[in-house]
């Protein structure tokens, strides 16, 4: 391999993670809510864009940073989907119908809506990022004058992605340590045990949703900075999570996170080395092979490593 | 199960419409698809405000043959099947004579097929693949150059004053973005350039840096990329990011071409050039007025698709008041002598170069001046001389 080979793959490696550390974070709300109330999100990309939306508009009615605003728009996210769940999803799951995922088809609902009411407020225009930074970056060569090869980073993906491991490991911190987080966790693994134990599961299945929005929330402002918005862009981002939350194994959080990590680095391989149109066929490529030999995903391998020991 | 949805939307407004008729006493409805809501609500809101700019000034002048124009909007999300089942309820149900709007090619050409088949003239406004006017269809017209020919100023430019060896092209994997690349592969072997790259990316995409670092390595002399506006804007501040340093970077007009992708690309839209069909400080009568008019009530100046939609209506104007009867048939072959200039340019449909009822004409290069659009060629039509070489993005600022 000469400099310039070796480059390319530094490069797409670097884009790979930092990618796949964003993906993961879009992915671990959706899992979260997965593990509880046994249902597929499909609002999950909608919600972001309601996030990124209001990141959007605190910066630029307020001047406040998108870095900044996680902290105001993700609490708010955070009873966004509490709502949400206490008033549009709970009278539904008490509901007997013939269709036993109706809650699925209501997110589906809450998306195309929230969607549909973004285009009347905001119109259907573009937005792009508002911030100063957003093409600048750090360069090798500006550390390392002789160096063979040129490398960047950019430092908006940089900060993102950092954030999104800060918020990553807390909530693992919350979820491991906490009561509240514990009692989410044991509802997952089987909510029948979970109720018997006095675990208000309804409570848990309230602070789930409202997790999982406000994660999501907190993803979007991440983008805000490297990204652009619309109306519209719910869907892909839905797309992506649900692929994540197969592929990391239903309901896992670890899993959600290597999970994306996977996607990211994947997604950037095959831009480089066999074709950027062919990202998308990748990923259902990983959605299928994930779905065939490792039904589990990631998680069920975590797990059988675990007990082997 | 969304496409269930749709289908039932779609029963559910057609059964509303079906009440409605065509041409009543002194007024002609005519009814145009659009976009007006998913990713290309943007171009179909444009197009939207230029149709009834042009509707207000004709029916102000005493409508077409006397009559008053109305038009209806449908909106086709940017979805051909729905375009189609909306050209089928123009043509079958509300018995209109002649059909024309849309916004995308996919769209375009799945009315223009229905078009055929019902033996009903169809006007294409902005739906820019090649074969759209290239399958021998006699009821479809094309007022647009298509998408090979946006680029003849372009070519010329590279040609004249860049020279240069190597191109590496990116593109959308779009019908759009698609012609556009192989279009520009033809204009590379004809004035001698090296394809070192072509690749297709997925429209929306949130990171072009492995295909750029890629890109970079092969170190070409011009990169010409086939875009609409935000992949534009984050192709353009991704290369200022990895400080991929072409001679030129050039854009085959849509996404850069519009005044957001300045505002979105910011400073590293610097210098860019695109192809383009028509800007709002172009020579031809009615574009500048046009232009104003529609700045001065939405805010902002149209891109060229809004130009094209208001254009369309005169040219279908035209073709109504020259025809014999308002039959289908008298108004096809109205529409084929039609020799007007538009505030979109100048309109004439041609059979050659294996095109039928194709509109061919000059097309415009412009360059981001100081964050400006200014046209640089074809020299004639030039507010500003062209800034080449570029300087390298170290040295910037």
């Amino acid at each position: 391999m000469d400099a310039v080979a070796i480059e390319v793959f530094l490069q797409t490696l670097i884009s790979g993670l930092l990618l796949g550390g964003l993906y993961a974070l879009i992915g671990i709300g959706m899992t979260l809510i997965m593990g509880v109330m046994k249902i597929i999100n499909l609002a999950h990309g909608e919600l972001m864009m309601v996030a990124m939306y209001m990141a959007y508009w605190l910066f630029v009615l307020f001047h406040i940073d998108p870095y900044i605003s996680v902290f105001i728009v993700a609490p708010v996210m955070f009873f966004f989907g509490m709502a949400i769940q206490r008033f549009l999803i709970n009278p539904v799951l008490r509901v007997e119908s013939i269709l036993p995922e109706n809650q699925v088809i209501l997110t589906v609902g809450i998306g195309m809506v929230l969607a549909n009411l973004a285009t009347l407020f905001f119109t259907s225009d573009y937005r792009s990022t508002p911030v100063k930074y957003a093409s600048d970056a750090w360069y090798l060569s500006d550390y390392w004058r002789d160096s063979p090869i040129e490398l960047s980073l950019s430092v908006p993906w940089t900060v993102s992605f950092t954030i999104s491991v800060v918020i990553t490991v807390a909530l693992w911190f919350f979820l491991t340590k906490t009561d509240t987080g514990k009692s989410i966790r044991a509802t997952a693994q089987d909510l029948e045990a979970a109720m018997l134990m006095g675990v208000n599961v309804e409570r848990m299945r309230l602070v789930t949703f409202g997790l999982g929005a406000a994660l999501v929330g907190a993803a979007g402002c991440l983008f805000i900075p490297i990204y652009y918005l619309y109306p519209a862009l719910g869907g892909r981002f839905t797309l992506i999570a649900f692929v994540i939350t197969i592929l990391g194994g239903l309901g896992s959080t670890v899993g959600a996170i290597i999970g994306g990590l996977i996607l990211g680095v994947f997604e950037s391989m095959t831009a480089t080395y066999v074709g950027m149109g062919w990202a998308p066929v990748g990923r259902f490529l990983i959605f299928i092979a994930a779905l065939i030999f490792l039904p589990g995903g990631v998680a069920s391998l975590l797990r059988s490593r675990r007990l082997g020991k | 199960m969304k496409r269930l949805v749709l289908l039932m939307v779609i029963v559910f407004l057609s059964s509303l419409l079906i009440t409605t008729v065509a041409t009543a006493g002194d007024t002609v409805t005519f009814t145009i698809p659009l976009p007006l809501t998913g990713s290309k609500a943007k171009f179909g809101e444009i197009e939207k405000r230029s149709y009834e700019i042009a509707l207000e000034e004709i029916n102000a002048a005493g409508g077409i043959k006397g009559k008053k124009v109305k038009l209806v909007f449908e909106d086709s999300q940017g979805k051909p099947e729905i375009s189609r089942a909306i050209a089928e309820k123009i043509i079958d149900v509300k018995k209109q004579p002649v059909i024309f709007g849309e916004y995308s090619s996919s769209c375009s050409k799945a009315i223009a097929a229905v078009a055929e088949e019902r033996k009903v003239p169809y006007l294409v406004v902005t739906g820019a693949a090649d074969n759209i006017t290239q399958q021998n269809y006699r009821y479809v017209f094309r007022m647009n150059p298509s998408v090979s020919y946006y680029t003849s100023g372009l070519r010329s430019f590279l040609k004249e004053v860049v020279k240069p060896r190597t191109i590496a092209i990116i593109h959308e994997s779009t019908d759009f973005g698609t012609k556009g690349a192989e279009g520009m592969v033809k204009d590379a072997k004809r004035i001698g350039m090296k394809v070192v790259l072509k690749e297709k990316y997925e429209s929306g995409a949130v990171d072009f840096k492995p295909i750029l670092s890629k890109v970079k390595s092969k170190r070409p002399d011009v990169i010409y990329m086939v875009s609409y506006v935000m992949d534009a804007a984050l192709l353009m501040r991704q290369i200022k990011e990895l400080r991929i340093d072409a001679k030129l970077f050039a854009g085959g007009a849509a996404g850069f071409a519009i005044p957001e992708f300045i505002e979105n690309a910011k400073d590293a839209s610097e210098y860019v050039v695109t192809a383009t069909l028509w800007s709002p400080m172009v020579a031809y009568p009615g574009a500048k007025d046009f232009a104003e008019k529609y700045k001065s009530r939405h805010g902002k100046y149209p891109s060229y698709h809004g130009a094209e939609a208001y254009s369309a209506l005169y040219v279908i104007k035209d073709a109504l008041e020259r025809a014999k009867s308002w039959s289908s048939e008298d108004i096809r072959k109205a529409l084929k002598e039609t020799n007007i200039v538009t505030a979109f340019g100048p309109i004439k449909f041609e059979d050659r170069e294996g095109y039928q009822n194709q509109n061919f004409m000059d097309t415009l290069v412009l360059q981001v001046i100081d964050g400006k659009h200014e046209t640089i060629w074809p020299l004639k039509y030039a507010t500003r001389k062209y800034v080449y070489p570029i300087p390298r993005w170290r040295d910037r600022r």
